[in-house]
Parts: structure tokens; C-alpha cells; sequence
């Protein structure tokens, strides 16, 4: 009982345990910012990485797999799955305006079925915004006015068309990577300005092009592939942009190119194909073979034909679930194709074919992100032991300062694990207090940090989060409260393990001494 | 003398210390006995080991186990022979110490100096116990006339007061032993009286048994019987000389935060009795 009052007693009579619990708020807060921070990072990067791929994809790449509508249409006949959408993958150029050539990965989409699965809507970046991104407060942004003419743009985007200038059908279209181009600019304040940048001309002099690539039209070459993996010959076709896309994530926003499904699919022959097929050797041993075939010599000589059709195939179908575990819904998928591959021997086996999660395809990119987390983690986490050894440096001299009390209570009967007892959890104590005051000043840190942020911009000219060089807008700003209360137990614990050493020193002194210590 | 056993006995005694690479021999076989209700002064210069003593027969420290040393027995039973937390609950229960220099803790205020014994003594059963031991730590202060400075720290209180409230902390778990080391060795000679009027009132209140340590003859002389300590041993025993004249060279502590205490010192018992 003693401890307790005198734990409060020492609290709050004296500056060097104030400095100590400083201590620890600092270090409890400063892990905890950053934990948030990073971690923030990481999961905008996680969610990023899922908005253009659904939450598992079938996959045979090159020469693709036929019957895909019926595979789709079996798995959106199942309880667990939300919606499927075929899609192909392949590599190819796009010539932009400004003799500007990129290479690229080619998608062709179906954009109302790719949207029932994906978040693309909410990439198409060239849409009516109501209200200005949160650091634009001059309201610069372009999306901000004249919601007509944007509104138009966005649904060209989601169907990947554009109305023929001539007949006004629609015809196939292209979305763009919003960082494809290079001619897109991102702005302090988070939104883009399409640039005006410096090209050669034909005669080698640089020049100014306005471009907008939504007013543009470019050509995409793609090489056709057998069914050997062969590649055929390079198809080359002009197609209008419909409206540029952000994902979030800059690897595919700088090399990605959306292509209107059925165009994609005539492009690389992956469209559905009539053959004929002339064989004069067909049926020559029926009963009658006067009745059948002919003369090659006669001018009436018609070989036996047949007609066979070549179904559309794509390379991809993108998956959605009811759920929201990945693996489940995988394991559905995987259900549904090997009933799917049962009914078409033309189509790989299920024991063959691709069928990931998001998070597989990203796992590169998710697992250098969580590394990077973790190091940083770990960097502060030990940067906070310094914390540990701070309140050990305070305790050693606060035991020493307070030999004498360590006597008069040993005079008055208090035991040797009372002792230490009481400086453990003086310990403990400025550890609660300083991981209280710490989560709160992170809480506070983590919570207000963009206004935090835009504060240090305008008064002291620093940014440290600048929008036109991290691919986020705003900093994130989430704090996981299992974190916090897992830095909050480290803060005591660490506290604890600082008053330790402290805490038994003072058990082991001679009370006598202790009692004539001045 | 009395013929009842003594309540402490101390028999061949050694204690010795090291500095450094020296030995000094403090205690060469001290004996002593203390009885039942008795006040006991252990008169010795500065140095002759009467702290040491005292530390000794209050378990605070242990004696050299030498060949011939014997024991020190409280009620018959060896405190060699207590383990760590035996003794700490006869430090906490059956003995008081009272210090030269007070030894309060300074963050507490007057009340919770003295009702920290009973926290010590009582672990987590003080809970239970907090309204008695603080009626009995307020009319333990009260009888000493610090009823008025409950919530005061020992920073604002006389060097008198200081030493009131050190014996009302040894007071509070009621101990069959006070142990008083120099108790007026910091205060002048007005206030040592007091202090010593204040522990003679006591005893006649209580029979409180008192062992006392000072090197001073006059105040010694308050006691029922006097040992002298001289060169590590008990060298003379019999009842209290007749009280010194007054001497000049105690002082009192200086001046600002200390205060004489406003109560009139407690009537003497010129009767008391000697053994």
C-alpha cells in the first residue's frame, strides 16, 4: 500500500520522473505516427492494387481460352460470386501525339462488365467532381467546371467508345494510364494539368504541343499470337482516347493502355472466326464415290467444305466475390472452371490454368511495402529503447537521490521486494502516464496530420508530402488502434524494463548505509 | 533489578566493519539486557559503536558470527535465527526506531509519515484497517501536539515537531520496543527536553520499553538505567547518574522553516522509578 502513495507522492513532487514520462510519450508517439503512417501507405497501396484487377483472375496467357461467356456465366450463377468479366492481356506500343512512343500493357476491357467487377469507374479520371480535393482550395482543377463535357467523357470511358464525328455509331476507343503519356502533371494541391511540353519537331527543334489527350487519337500496335506462342504480324489500328484512367498505382497508371474488348480481340485474332475448311479427301470412301467429289480437271468441280467456327477467346477473367477473403473466392473460381473445362475439352484443364488473388498478383508489391513498414517499424522501435535506458539513467538517479527513503522505510519493516516493488511500479506508473499522453499526442499527430502538414508548408516552407512527387494526395491518416495498444503496453513495458535495474539496486542496499546516505 | 527475563538480551556482541582493507572492530562483545517497561540510555562517544548496537537489537543489521558470540533473543526468541521476512515484521511490529535526523520522507505529509508504519506493517490488509490506523495515527499526533499540522510536510514543521512526528510513526503499530538513536542530538537542549518529556509521558501512559542511545550524560540521565559503551563493550551498567547542568552546545537547526512547537512540554514525572 505504501508503494502506491509514494508513487504518487514521487509523480508529482519532482521534475526528473516528468522527464522520464516525457520520454516515453515522445517515443510511444513517434512509433506510433509512424507505424500509422506507413501503414496507412501500405494499405492505400493494397487497395490501389485491387481496384483494376477484382479480387482473383483466371489467366492463360497469349493464345487465351475460348468459351469464355459461358465460363462467366457460370460464375455469376454461383452464390459466392458477384460478377465475372473477360478481359486480355498483352504487351504492345502506343505512338501518342508529339511522336511520343511508349511501351505498354494492353487490356482490352469490357467496360460495363470490367466495371461490375473492378472500381473503374472511380479511376476514369476525367469525370464531373463536385468538390475540390482538399488542398485545392483556389479550385484549380479542370473537372470543377463545365460537368457536361466531362460527364461525356466518362461515359465514353466506360464503354471505351466515342461517337463517330461522321455517323455518330460509337467506335471502339482506348483509356490511358494517367501517367502513360507524360503529358499529364500532377499539382501540388493532388489534381492534374495536362502539360504542354517540349517535343522535337520533324526539323530537331523543340516545340511547344498542347495536348490533351482526351481530344487525341494514337496508335496502338499489338502483335497477334498463334496458338504455338508464335507471334504473326503486327497489327497497327488508330484508335480515339475516350478518357484517361488513375488506379493509384503508379506502375500501372505509367504503362497501362485500356482497350475496348471487341477491337482488342479483332486485333490479335482473338475474335470469333468462321473457317472453311476444303477437304477432297472427305467422305471419298462412301459407298457411292461417283456421287461425291469430282473431277479436279472439270470446270464444275466443287470440293467438299466445311464450316467450322473458331470461338472469341481472351486471355483473363476477372473476378469478383460475395466475400471478402480472396481465398475463398478462389477456391470457388476453382470449382467453377473444373466443372467449366469438364464440359469444353478445348479449353485448358483446371489443373493447369491460372487462377490467382489480388494479392498474389501484387504480392512483389505488397511484400516490398510490408518490408519497407517493418523496417521503418523497426528503426523507431529501437530508436525507442533509447526510452528504456532514458528512464533507466532518471531511476538510477532518483534511487540514488532517495537512498535515504529506501532506509527509513527498510527501518520501518518494508521488505526487499517491497522495495524494488515500489520502483517498478513508480516504473510502471510513469509509463502508464507516458503512454497515455503519448497514443493521445499521436492520436492527435496522426488525425490532424495533413492540416498539420499544410501548416509547416505555409508558415515554415517545408513539405515533406508533396502530392506531385508521392503518388497519394494527402497523407494517410488512420490510426489502428490494435497498434496503438500495442505501442501503449510497449511504452509501460519498456518503462517497466528502464526502472529494473534501478529497482533492484535500491532492494540490495544496506539499510544502515542507506539510513546515514547524505 | 528485576527478576522477570528480559524482554531483549544481548550476549557477546561483535560487529565489525571494513575500510577498505582495514578492519575496525566497533562492537567486541557487548551484552545487554533490557527489561519489560524499562528505559534503557546506552551512553558512549562519538564512534564507540552505540548505533551500530542499536541497528543490532532492531534488526536493521546483523551482529559477526564469531566463535564465541552468542545471541540476541527478543522474548526468548534468537533473531539470527528470523528469516529476511521475519525480521522485517519485527522491525515493522514489535520494534520502533527513532532517528537523529528524523528520517521522514518528504514528499508525505505529517499523517501519512506516520500512518506509512501501518502500511508497511499491514501490506494489503491496511485497506481494510485505513480508518483505524488513521484515528490512531491522528491521536498519536494529537497527544503530541501536532494535532493541528496533519497535512503538513516535514519541510514546514520544527526541528521538535520533525522528531514528534518520527516518534508517532514509530508508535503506530503499538511496538514492545522503542529504539531511540540520539532522539535530541539534533535539537537544542529546551527542545531535546521536550522530546524527552514527550517520551517519559509515553512511558508513563504505557510502560513503553525504551532503549535509547545519546552521548550526552544529562540526557541519558532521563533514563531508568544507564550502560556505558566504551571501546566496544558494555563497560558499566547501574541506575541513571543524577542529570548534568545544563550545556550550551547543542543548537538548534537553523532558522526559517522551523518552528518550536506551540505546546507546552508534558509535566515531568519526578517519580519515575529506577531499577
Amino acid at each position: 500500500m505504501y508503494q502506491r502513495l509514494l508513487t504518487r507522492r514521487y509523480l508529482t513532487s519532482k521534475v526528473m520522473p516528468l522527464l522520464a514520462a516525457l520520454a516515453v510519450v515522445l517515443c510511444t508517439a513517434m512509433v506510433l505516427i509512424s507505424w500509422s503512417v506507413m501503414g496507412g501507405f501500405l494499405k492505400n497501396l493494397m487497395e490501389s492494387g485491387r481496384t483494376l484487377i477484382g479480387d482473383v483472375s483466371i489467366n492463360w496467357p497469349n493464345a487465351g481460352f475460348a468459351h469464355y461467356e459461358d465460363l462467366i456465366q457460370r460464375l455469376e450463377a454461383h452464390p459466392e460470386i458477384d460478377a465475372a468479366s473477360p478481359m486480355i492481356e498483352t504487351a504492345g506500343m502506343l505512338a501518342l501525339p508529339g511522336d511520343r512512343l511508349v511501351r505498354v500493357i494492353v487490356r482490352g476491357i469490357d467496360g460495363p462488365s470490367y466495371a461490375a467487377v473492378t472500381t473503374y469507374e472511380d479511376t476514369l479520371y476525367w469525370q464531373p467532381l463536385e468538390e475540390p480535393l482538399p488542398k485545392d482550395d483556389a479550385r484549380r482543377d479542370w473537372r470543377l467546371e463545365n460537368h457536361t463535357r466531362w460527364q461525356r467523357t466518362f461515359n465514353n470511358g466506360l464503354t471505351l467508345t466515342e461517337p463517330d464525328p461522321a455517323t455518330g455509331e460509337p467506335r471502339p476507343a482506348v483509356v490511358i494510364g494517367i501517367e502513360t503519356s507524360g503529358y499529364n502533371f500532377r499539382q501540388p494541391a493532388g489534381f492534374i494539368i495536362p502539360g504542354i511540353p517540349l517535343v522535337p519537331g520533324a526539323d530537331g527543334v523543340m516545340g511547344q504541343l498542347p495536348i490533351f489527350l482526351p481530344d487525341e487519337k494514337v496508335t496502338l500496335h499489338v502483335l497477334p499470337i498463334d496458338s504455338s506462342g508464335r507471334g504473326i504480324e503486327m497489327v497497327t489500328r488508330i484508335l480515339p482516347v475516350a478518357n484517361e484512367f488513375r488506379s493509384g498505382l503508379y506502375e500501372i497508371d505509367k504503362q497501362t493502355v485500356l482497350v475496348n474488348l471487341r477491337a482488342l480481340q479483332s486485333m490479335l485474332n482473338m475474335d470469333e472466326a468462321r473457317r472453311v475448311i476444303e477437304d477432297p479427301t472427305e467422305d471419298l470412301s462412301a459407298a457411292d464415290p461417283f456421287a461425291l467429289g469430282g473431277d479436279e480437271a472439270d470446270p464444275n468441280f466443287e470440293p467438299i467444305q466445311r464450316v467450322e467456327i473458331d470461338p472469341a477467346r481472351v486471355t483473363d477473367i476477372v473476378v469478383l466475390g460475395r466475400q471478402d477473403d480472396a481465398r475463398l473466392t478462389q477456391q470457388y473460381v476453382l470449382d467453377v472452371y473444373t466443372e467449366f473445362a469438364a464440359a469444353h475439352p478445348d479449353v485448358p484443364r483446371a489443373d493447369a490454368i491460372f487462377i490467382k488473388t489480388w494479392e498474389d498478383q501484387n504480392a512483389t508489391m505488397i511484400a516490398a511495402v510490408k518490408k519497407e513498414t517493418a523496417l521503418v517499424l523497426f528503426i523507431f522501435s529501437f530508436i525507442s529503447l533509447t526510452a528504456v535506458f532514458l528512464v533507466l539513467a532518471i531511476f538510477w538517479a532518483m534511487v540514488s537521490e532517495k537512498t535515504r527513503d529506501v532506509g527509513i522505510l527498510r527501518a520501518i519493516g518494508a521488505s526487499r521486494t517491497g522495495i524494488a516493488w515500489l520502483w517498478l511500479r513508480y516504473g510502471l506508473a510513469i509509463g502508464v502516464v507516458g503512454s497515455i499522453f503519448g497514443l493521445a499526442l499521436a492520436y492527435t499527430i496522426v488525425y490532424n496530420i495533413n492540416t498539420i502538414h499544410d501548416w509547416m508548408g505555409v508558415a515554415l516552407g517545408i513539405s515533406i508530402w508533396d502530392p506531385a512527387v508521392y503518388y497519394f494526395t494527402e497523407i494517410p491518416s488512420r490510426v489502428n488502434h490494435l497498434h496503438a495498444a500495442i505501442i501503449g503496453l510497449g511504452g509501460m513495458l519498456a518503462s517497466t524494463l528502464g526502472a529494473l535495474w534501478p529497482a533492484l539496486r535500491a532492494a540490495r542496499m544496506n539499510p544502515v548505509r542507506a539510513l546515514r546516505f547524505e | 533489578m528485576t527478576t522477570t527475563p528480559p524482554i531483549l538480551s544481548a550476549r557477546d556482541v561483535h560487529k565489525t566493519y571494513r575500510l577498505g582493507k582495514v578492519r575496525v572492530p566497533v562492537l567486541r562483545g557487548a551484552h545487554l539486557d533490557v527489561h519489560k517497561g524499562e528505559a534503557v540510555a546506552i551512553l558512549g562517544a562519538s564512534g564507540s559503536g552505540k548505533s551500530t548496537l542499536l541497528h543490532i537489537l532492531g534488526a536493521l543489521d546483523t551482529p559477526d558470527r564469531t566463535p564465541s558470540s552468542q545471541d540476541i533473543r527478543f522474548e526468548g526468541t534468537s533473531l539470527s535465527s528470523l528469516s529476511e521476512r521475519q525480521r522485517n515484521t519485527y522491525r515493522a511490529n514489535r520494534v520502533g526506531f527513532v532517528f537523529q535526523f528524523y528520517h521522514l520522507l518528504p514528499e508525505l505529509s505529517v499523517l501519512d509519515n506516520v500512518r506509512v508504519g501501518a502500511m508497511v506493517a499491514l501490506g494489503l490488509n491496511y485497506r481494510a484497517k485505513r480508518p483505524e490506523v488513521t484515528n490512531h495515527a491522528a491521536a498519536l499526533l494529537d497527544q503530541f501536539g501536532l494535532g493541528h499540522r496533519l497535512t503538513h510536510r516535514p519541510a514546514e514543521l520544527s526541528g521538535g515537531e520533525r522528531q514528534r512526528v518520527a516518534i508517532a510513526r514509530a508508535l503506530i503499530n503499538k511496538p514492545d520496543l522503542l529504539l531511540a538513536d540520539e532522539p535530541t542530538g539534533n535539537l537544542d537542549r529546551e527542545t531535546g527536553n521536550s522530546i524527552l518529556d514527550a517520551l517519559e509521558d509515553l512511558r508513563a501512559r504505557t510502560a513503553q520499553t525504551l532503549v535509547m542511545v545519546t552521548h550526552d550524560p544529562a540526557v541519558a540521565a532521563r533514563a531508568d538505567r544507564v550502560v556505558s559503551l566504551a571501546d566496544g563493550q558494555v563497560v558499566e551498567a547501574g541506575p541513571a547518574p543524577a542529570p548534568a547542568p545544563p550545556a550550551e552546545t547543542a543548537h538548534e537547526p537553523p532558522p526559517g522553516r522551523q518552528r518550536k512547537t506551540r505546546r507546552p512540554p508534558p509535566q515531568r514525572d519526578d517519580a519515575r522509578s529506577t531499577r
